[in-house]
């Protein structure tokens, strides 16, 4: 396993009353606010659908409240977590909590969102809470990702060829960002490819553009760290 | 950056191995370790401690001055009622441990009220550290300099065993939060009075071969039976295990060795004893009673 800060143990300060059920859950919602917000475009409708514990207990929990609230952008201390379902309305938010009660291969506290843009496409994204508010997403739509928000990250894609990885991380030693840790993933040969970077600091939003001006990149998410 | 060897300690024997080479406490070890892998300096990470330490007396107040319910109606007013007795003639613990109860209720109160708490290590387990420190600086006058290192060993031992140890119900049943926390408590209090660094090891060691193999069965899911009692228990738990280790009581088996079982304990425990609210407590006759009516009311 790896290793924590001593602050994610004695931590976070939050709105109570479970760290996994309630904190994890506005986390998972602010990472799937955070990368639905990356692709630009308008959130017609959302779905959580919540497996195993999180949808056996998830009730008493508050995990509804937590992914609703860290979805609206609310974080994790945040008082009004507890109002999420009254803000939804205040927000015209248009969602829907499906338990998913049969049984599946995820690990215990999963939630999955379901988003419906105002372009006509969906956007899918498995998150899973692993204990004292620790979260990681580890699907968006078909691709495997590891996205934790506790390190500013760069998602992009790319098509596939040589020289993509070298521009990319030229950038990022040029503003002199230190990278933690770099996936490279190929969905198919010559076609296209994704990649992740946790970085100690983010790069700056023209800096962010002039990644995405790099010939041939499709898409690039820059996610600030969760609180 | 650091005049001191950067600790790198894999385990709880290196932890105290570093502590004997350099002739410091876990507290300041810990302090050194964060401080390497944040670069943020000693003195902002014991600020934020502060901050941290803070909420938890905030949490504490709040939640003594209200016998408010819970929207369940399962938990609240207990806090206030541990107070009320411990001012009566027939009280017979002392006032450090009814407020140690008193307070561990107070946090796990407010946290079923779904109000600010802090997480340690997890929300379920939140009471244990503030009650064993808020107390002893309400009851023995100690200073938050003191308190707040204590905080920072809770942290470390916390710190190192979730790298082999899940810290959530879910994961590895109420062992992983209230166990652990009471360890974490344990060591605090031991660091906070003066202790050494084998008996803040001893004294989370002894605190959580105790409550190993502990399940996670709230009745409806819900944060509050039986976790809003077992976090007034835990508190007093973690005292006393303090004090048997500062007594010079070793624990037979190293706390490395402690979480390790706990771990496979943990696997070995079965689903429905683990936050799934399918056994124990949560399948009582009484509880599945109340909890047909909770899911008709909301």
């Amino acid at each position: 396993m790896t290793q924590n800060s001593l602050f994610d143990i004695v931590g976070p300060v939050m709105v109570g009353p479970s760290s996994s059920h309630t904190a994890g859950a506005v986390r998972l919602g602010n990472l799937a606010r955070m990368i639905t917000d990356n692709t630009r475009k308008s959130v017609t409708s959302v779905e959580f659908v919540l497996y195993n514990s999180f949808a056996k207990t998830g009730k008493g929990h508050g995990t509804d409240k937590g992914l609703l609230a860290g979805f609206m952008g609310y974080t994790v201390g945040d008082s009004r977590v507890k109002e999420a379902l009254a803000l939804a309305k205040t927000h015209k938010l248009n969602y829907k909590i499906t338990n998913h009660k049969k049984a599946n291969h995820f690990p215990p506290n999963t939630a999955r969102f379901v988003i419906q843009l105002d372009d006509g496409s969906a956007l899918e994204i498995t998150g899973h809470s692993i204990g004292g508010g620790k979260v990681y997403i580890s699907q968006i739509n078909k691709d495997n990702v590891v996205l934790h928000g506790e390190t500013p990250t760069l998602v992009l894609f790319y098509k596939d060829k040589p020289g993509m990885i070298w521009q990319v991380t030229k950038i990022l030693a040029e503003k002199n960002i230190n990278i933690a840790d770099l996936i490279c993933k190929r969905r198919q040969r010559d076609i296209d490819a994704f990649m992740t970077i946790t970085m100690d600091s983010m790069l700056l939003e023209e800096d962010v553009d002039q990644i995405r001006n790099i010939t041939d990149i499709f898409t690039v998410w820059a996610l600030n760290q969760v609180e | 950056m650091s005049e001191h060897p950067l600790p790198k300690y894999e385990s709880f024997k290196e932890l105290l191995q570093y502590c004997s080479k350099n002739k410091c406490s876990i507290a300041e070890a810990a302090l050194r370790w964060e401080s390497a892998n944040t670069g943020k300096s000693r003195e902002a990470i014991l600020e934020r401690m502060q901050t941290v330490l803070q909420q938890m007396r905030n949490t504490v107040k709040s939640g003594i001055a209200t016998n408010e319910k819970s929207v369940s109606g399962l938990s609240g007013g207990q806090a206030q009622q541990i107070l009320a007795f411990m001012k009566k003639p027939e009280c017979f613990l002392s006032p450090m441990e009814m407020r140690i109860i008193a307070y561990g209720l107070a946090t796990l109160e407010e946290n079923a009220r779904m109000k600010t708490i802090v997480a340690c290590p997890t929300a379920g387990g939140s009471g244990s550290v503030p009650a064993v420190l808020v107390a002893l600086e309400d009851e023995a006058n100690i200073s938050s300099e003191k308190t707040v290192l204590g905080l920072v060993t809770a942290g470390a031992i916390g710190e190192v065993t979730a790298r082999r140890l899940y810290l959530s119900g879910s994961a590895a049943g109420c062992q992983a939060e209230v166990g652990v926390a009471t360890g974490m408590a344990a060591g605090a209090v031991v660091e906070t009075m003066g202790g050494t660094p084998e008996q803040v090891l001893n004294a989370a060691a002894i605190s959580m071969q105790n409550l190993m193999g502990l399940v996670c069965d709230p009745v409806a899911g819900l944060v509050e039976v039986p976790c809003v009692v077992r976090n007034g228990l835990a508190g007093v738990q973690a005292a006393a295990s303090a004090s048997m280790a500062m007594a010079g009581i070793n624990s037979f088996v190293p706390l490395d060795e402690v979480v390790s079982a706990m771990a496979h304990v943990g696997k070995l425990m079965h689903p429905s004893l683990k936050e799934t609210s399918d056994g124990g407590l949560a399948q009582t006759p009484t509880a599945k009673k109340f909890t047909k009516k909770f899911l008709k009311e909301t």
